[in-house]
């Protein structure tokens, strides 16, 4: 048996659950999610956008969550709880800086399983739901961890959520010459025009339009 | 001298695919450097709003062409995740045989392909020769010979052929043997030596910050690999450790990168050979598809509100998955796909690496990441 014990991460899990839920605004769990034949556990936290910096900036320097993995933006238009979701993944590696003997970097530990309390590693999941429906924002993060910075970069390109405070911000993905206010995972512009029924009413297409026509240039 | 901003791309053998390396020189130095991608960018994540979780797994085959295997693998724990299927554990040793394999074929492309860039021709006829084995046994599997539609939601499409497990045995040991003969043909040859030594370092410490995973940050003495340090599938069954590379106080050369590949090609054959020992049922079975001992029965909806995720151990870094289920009909297509890929996030870092090094480092360091543009751009 090698690698981090589920029981373990369970309890590093619920520490960091305990620690993190009892900030401002904050509603935390652990959630459970399957990986094939084993079962492991995710911390999975609800953040309003105007509590998100400080948790942000207390989750690097206070709980050494030290590598942003990714960023997701939904867009919700027919959810009645929220217009927009932007949603970060985390991931605790629990490395600290190798030792140096003699001018030659020793690899640390090579036994993963043997670590410890918060050096355990682990998954967090963070939820940020945005009301507003035509400007979403939400604070950027890419001065603490810099591996957000492309993350939010393609999340705006493709999505259109905007992240204040980010230094550099630009098209991707697209083209640079793409028009202002185009991004395409929003859900007004469809990839398929038409239904399955419609497939089958009219083979050939002709009545079809682009359910967008009008909006995009 | 006067600084100026040439462009490597999006025609240029270093850049091993389409995408542009903007980069600023002060006479033979280089200053500055700004990546711009998006050139061969499909739409993959929207594509999949409009497909079935099964209709998926053929594009994410199509986001690597070196290694087609891993990404739909990795798609497909996210969508057993977000279905809540438990997969019988025979099909997760096939999913590993199958994995690891793929694994070695995109170590020894990119090894082969890092041969010419900086001079050392023949390894890429002696590295392809060597893929074939591997793309032999993969076709075995998968049908095909690069995109193998393998997984399934709940299980894999076939079981291992009749004698497979004779023949993987048989071509890994020849394989084992032969990654001598490539270390030989690296380590001693000076045209080699003199260009990965000391070019393009990389601190540890920066790397987990800027997202940089898998191999690339292995180089540096990280010891972070998603296979144990967030176990997925059987990898903790079985008798291994994460190859991680001794490197030199300024971080992880060029040298550093190529030999953690080395190395996690060892690992790999090693992990298949003894996957094929412990497999439960033994490797000599055989299974007609669609059996419950390789394929466990999935539902096709995924109801509003629910969501899977899963990080992965690609051959380039941690790829991973993220599903929000309730799409059209009724949940049987998910609402939102998205994708992490490696190295769309070690390009911006790779690029600050190379300043200060010379423009003729450049092929060198940005090849020592071993980019696939195919991923990057989804």
């Amino acid at each position: 048996m090698n690698g981090v014990s589920e029981e373990s991460q369970i309890s590093a899990a619920e520490d960091l659950v305990n620690e993190i839920g009892t900030m401002e605004g904050v509603s935390a769990f652990v959630d459970k999610r399957t990986s094939g034949t084993q079962v492991r556990p995710i911390v999975n936290l609800t953040v309003p956008p105007e509590n998100w910096r400080k948790v942000a900036e207390s989750m690097f320097s206070d709980h050494g969550i030290d590598y942003c993995s990714m960023i997701t933006g939904i867009h919700w238009p027919e959810s009645s709880d929220k217009q927009w979701e932007v949603i970060y993944h985390f991931l605790r590696t629990g490395v600290k800086n190798p030792p140096i003997v003699d001018g030659v970097v020793e690899p640390i530990i090579t036994d993963s399983s043997q670590l410890q309390g918060s050096d355990v590693p682990l998954e967090i999941q963070i939820s940020i739901p945005l009301q507003e429906t035509r400007n979403p924002k939400v604070a950027s993060i890419q001065d603490i961890w810099v591996g957000a910075d492309w993350n939010e970069k393609e999340t705006w390109d493709l999505v259109g959520i905007d992240f204040e405070g980010h230094q550099g911000m630009r098209r991707v993905l697209q083209p640079h010459e793409t028009p202002k206010g185009y991004h395409p995972l929003q859900k007004q512009h469809k990839l398929r025009y038409h239904n399955f029924e419609e497939m089958y009413d009219d083979v050939q297409g002709f009545k079809r339009k682009p359910a967008d026509s009008e909006k995009v240039k | 001298m006067a600084e100026m901003w040439i462009s490597m791309g999006p025609q240029h053998p270093m850049t091993h695919g389409l995408w542009t390396l903007k980069v600023k020189v002060d006479g033979e130095t280089v200053v500055d450097t700004e990546p711009d991608l998006g050139y061969i960018h499909r739409g993959v994540e929207k594509i999949c709003e409009a497909r079935n979780f099964t209709q998926i797994t053929t594009y994410c085959d199509r986001l690597c062409y070196a290694s087609a295997n891993t990404w739909s693998h990795a798609y497909i724990y996210a969508a057993e995740d977000l279905l809540g299927v438990e997969v019988p554990e025979r099909a997760e040793y096939i999913r590993l045989v199958a994995v690891e394999l793929q694994r070695i074929a995109s170590h020894l492309m990119w090894l082969g392909a890092y041969g010419p860039d900086i001079g050392n021709l023949t390894v890429m006829v002696w590295c392809l020769r060597e893929r074939e084995m591997m793309m032999d046994l993969l076709q075995e599997l998968g049908g095909s010979r690069m995109h193998y539609n393998f997984p399934r939601v709940g299980g894999v499409k076939r079981d291992l052929p009749h004698g497979f497990a004779m023949r993987a045995r048989h071509k890994l040991r020849l394989f084992l043997d032969r990654i001598q003969e490539y270390e030989a043909l690296f380590d001693e040859s000076t045209i080699f030596l003199i260009r990965s030594q000391g070019v393009g370092y990389a601190k540890p410490e920066e790397m987990i910050n800027h997202g940089v995973s898998g191999p690339n940050l292995r180089a540096g003495g990280v010891n972070h690999d998603i296979r144990t340090s967030h176990p997925y599938s059987v990898y903790s069954e079985l008798d291994w450790a994460p190859a991680v590379e001794r490197s030199s106080i300024k971080g992880a050369d060029c040298y550093d990168r190529y030999r953690i590949r080395v190395e996690e090609m060892r690992q790999s054959a090693n992990l298949v050979l003894q996957a094929l020992d412990k497999m439960p049922g033994g490797a000599e079975t055989y299974h007609e598809p669609g059996d419950p001992k390789i394929l466990a029965k999935a539902p096709s909806r995924a109801p509003e509100g629910t969501s899977g995720s899963h990080h992965f151990e690609d051959s380039r870094g941690e790829s991973m998955f993220y599903l929000a289920g309730g799409g059209e009909g009724r949940g049987k297509m998910p609402y939102r796909v998205s994708i992490r890929s490696p190295i769309f996030i070690t390009i911006p870092y790779a690029s600050k690496c190379m300043i200060g090094y010379k423009v003729a480092d450049i092929p060198a360091i940005m090849g020592s990441f071993d980019p696939c543009i195919g991923e990057t751009d989804r």
